[in-house]
């Protein structure tokens, strides 16, 4: 259609469009949106400042800085403090120390799921007697902080002879109040229809569990894989009191050892927690679209 | 009958590898360090083990933060190594638990009268008059000045410890420094340290001494009168006040600022190991001075991670033999040296000439001699330390310097008390 004939059409009538509302100064969205993006800073500021301080290749640069905008700003990038990290030899083989964790990490959470996916499920619907009282003491148990259990669980562990190993950092963590609770809740939530049908159908408990409910549960299982993951890469006091060589050793033990008597190596600590964080952080970018959903599904049922 | 050959001589093998590995004594170390030390430790228990191979030593590291707990947890377990590294303060303590040996008949004659009185102090009970643990090194803590902040307020510059500054010429040089431009705290007492390391027990109670008072009363054992006596609560007045002044550099400032750039801190309260960092940093612009007075004598901490070892090693004589070698070995004294690490040892001090006369750390040297108080070499150094550190936080932020000091030595005196006076310590044998 040319111009002319675009010109000489006669103007045809215009079509019933919603007016556009000019969308009026909302005095409590901004200051949601003010609030929300405050927050962010205060979430994302430390680790903006983690990974800036790991480009600077002077420890005393690094606590100069601290305490001033410098500290978010890195004139002179290098990666040197992660090649001093990555290369450091014998005693420090940081790599090793990684590969430790990761090992304890996957352990544990498949371990973690397998046990407390199976307790969830069995609390929600086996036949066992005495159900309600012993989910009554999984969440009673859930209250007891792990600081205060941690020295009798030392001397019970150095008993059954397992100290110094990978399988000391994984066992006494796989079964957990918390999780099994988790489970137990996700589980208690689905149809009874479900597990009437395949009962009718001979199935056993255990291939209900496993043909059924567990293929359902993706969202717990995330939730769950996150939550034990997250913990398992940050435990520090249990390796340290239960790990006496460098053979299973986790990297957040090995970071410590920057934080030396007299001197601390903010330099190299602060790459090598830059190098921790990043496997937890693809763990959870790789989880949270489940995890998401399953945390906004247990707010919505309560 | 081929198969059963190879069978029988890989059991063989087997069992004659396994008999070769259970011939090997295992001596088990514990020791905490930043990744230098680390690294020493481990060259040199390689450099041990090539001289005696029958022997294997395994090193059991714990951050320095963490080492307590993991020495409680080690006792808990029953899993006490044969040697360990432990903070001097504490080995009254732990001898009276039960968990030393005593070390003079393991350890080479040679490297026993090399030791210094102050390292000889530190290792030494006080009941038995044993001595139970030993160090290539001992500390001090010395005033570090910026000479051309010194200059500008025309400070006297102390050449020996006996013409350390007095209280009131070192207020009134805080005063002046902190109307210098440039400097934004007169001075740095390492509140960066924190609390949960023995450095504020450690810098600070010399201070208290100095003034006329102590942590503890050491011939009765009771703080209450002594560490809420007068003088100390004037001593901790007067540090309270730098903080409310500004003019200590705040904990959240980390514990750099004496260097840092535009050299912000003025004067820094710093442990001889601080030197290295230091004139690194600002070449012959650092001034070491001796602790100044705040009474009419002066005084200045000692004692540092020695070494010890326990009741539950099987092989105290091979433990012995470890220690002997580690302090004798060239090449960890060398690493010793380049953190210029404060001797211990005569033949170490005669290889330091930073510690020598006219070396740059000569005063910190001289205060071993003539002005060192060790800690309270009693079994509630803990609960002395803890309860000195909590009222020190407190006093900094604003508290009631008395209520605190007197809160303190309360709990001291509670934590003795529970233990029936620590017996012998009580005078009951």
């Amino acid at each position: 259609m040319s111009d002319t004939a675009l010109a000489s059409a006669p103007l045809a009538q215009p079509a019933k469009v919603p007016a556009i509302r000019r969308k009026r100064f909302n005095a409590y969205r901004a200051i949601q949106a003010a609030s929300m993006l405050i927050i962010a800073l205060v979430i994302v500021s430390p680790l903006f400042l983690l990974a800036v301080a790991s480009l600077k290749d002077d420890r005393f640069q690094i606590l100069a800085d601290m305490g001033t905008f410098r500290a978010f700003w890195v004139s002179n990038p290098t990666l040197a403090n992660f090649a001093e990290v990555a290369h450091f030899s014998g005693e420090l083989a940081f790599g090793r120390y990684l590969l430790n964790s990761l090992i304890i990490l996957f352990a544990t959470v498949v371990g973690g799921l397998v046990v407390n996916s199976m307790a969830g499920f069995v609390l929600a619907w086996g036949s066992l007697r005495g159900r309600a009282v012993i989910l009554a003491l999984v969440i009673a148990l859930y209250v007891i902080p792990q600081e205060s259990i941690i020295m009798p669980l030392v001397i019970m562990v150095s008993r059954a002879g397992i100290t110094d190993g990978f399988a000391v950092q994984i066992v006494p963590w796989i079964a957990s109040p918390l999780y099994t609770f988790l489970f137990y809740q996700f589980f208690a939530q689905l149809p009874k229809d479900l597990f009437e049908a395949a009962e009718m159908d001979g199935a056993s408990v255990f291939r209900v569990y496993r043909s059924i409910f567990l293929p359902l549960s993706l969202p717990a299982l995330a939730t769950v894989s996150i939550l034990m993951g997250i913990e398992a890469w940050n435990q520090y006091l249990w390796p340290i009191l239960v790990t006496q060589t460098d053979y299973a050793r986790p990297i957040s033990v090995a970071i410590a050892t920057f934080f030396g008597q007299d001197s601390i190596f903010w330099d190299r600590a602060m790459a090598a927690s830059v190098l921790m964080m990043l496997p937890i952080l693809a763990f959870y970018l790789a989880f949270q679209r489940w995890f998401v959903s399953s945390f906004v599904g247990s707010a919505i049922k309560g | 009958m081929g198969k059963r050959l190879l069978l029988a001589s890989s059991v063989a093998a087997i069992l004659a590898f396994s008999a070769s590995a259970e011939a090997k004594t295992v001596i088990k170390m514990m020791h905490q360090g930043d990744p230098g030390w680390v690294a020493a430790y481990g060259d040199l228990a390689k450099r041990f083990e090539a001289e005696n191979p029958d022997v294997d030593i395994e090193l059991i590291y714990a951050p320095h933060d963490a080492y307590n707990e993991k020495f409680s947890a080690a006792v808990m377990a029953k899993q006490l190594p044969d040697i360990m590294e432990l903070d001097a303060p504490f080995l009254a303590n732990y001898v009276w638990s039960g968990y030393l040996a005593p070390i003079k008949d393991v350890i080479d004659a040679d490297v026993l009268s090399d030791m210094t009185e102050s390292n000889i102090a530190q290792g030494t009970y006080a009941i038995d008059k044993q001595l139970y643990a030993i160090g290539l090194t001992d500390s001090s803590v010395v005033l570090y000045g910026n000479r051309k902040y010194l200059e500008k307020i025309g400070a006297r510059i102390p050449k020996s410890v006996d013409d350390a500054w007095t209280r009131e010429e070192f207020e009134a040089n805080l005063e002046k420094l902190s109307k210098v431009e440039g400097v934004k705290w007169p001075i740095d007492t390492f509140r960066g340290y924190g609390i949960k390391t023995e450095w504020i027990t450690y810098a600070y109670s010399p201070i208290l001494q100095s003034a006329g008072c102590d942590l503890i009363d050491r011939k009765s054992w009771k703080s209450e009168g002594m560490l809420d006596s007068q003088p100390c609560v004037d001593a901790m007045t007067m540090m309270q006040n730098w903080v409310n002044k500004g003019w200590v550099v705040p904990q959240s400032s980390g514990t750099n600022q004496f260097y840092a750039e535009g050299h912000p801190a003025a004067l820094a309260l710093g442990g001889h190991w601080f030197y290295a960092e230091a004139a690194a940093a600002m070449k012959d612009d650092v001034v070491v001075m001796p602790l100044p007075k705040f009474g009419a004598k002066g005084a200045s901490p000692d004692g540092t991670w020695i070494w010890g070892i326990t009741t539950a090693s099987k092989h105290p004589d091979i433990a012995g033999k470890f220690v002997s070698f580690m302090l004798k070995d060239k090449a960890y004294r060398d690493y010793a040296k380049s953190q210029s690490a404060y001797p211990g040892l005569k033949s170490f001090a005669a290889e330091s000439p930073l510690y020598a006369p006219g070396g740059a750390l000569a005063v910190a040297f001289e205060q071993a001699s003539k002005t060192a108080v060790p800690r309270p070499p009693h079994p509630a150094y803990p609960a002395i330390t803890a309860a000195y550190m909590q009222a020190v936080d407190k006093i900094f932020n604003k508290g009631d310097v008395k209520q605190a000091l007197s809160d303190a030595a309360q709990k001291i005196d509670e934590d003795i008390a529970d233990n029936d006076g620590y017996p012998p310590f009580n005078g009951e044998q």
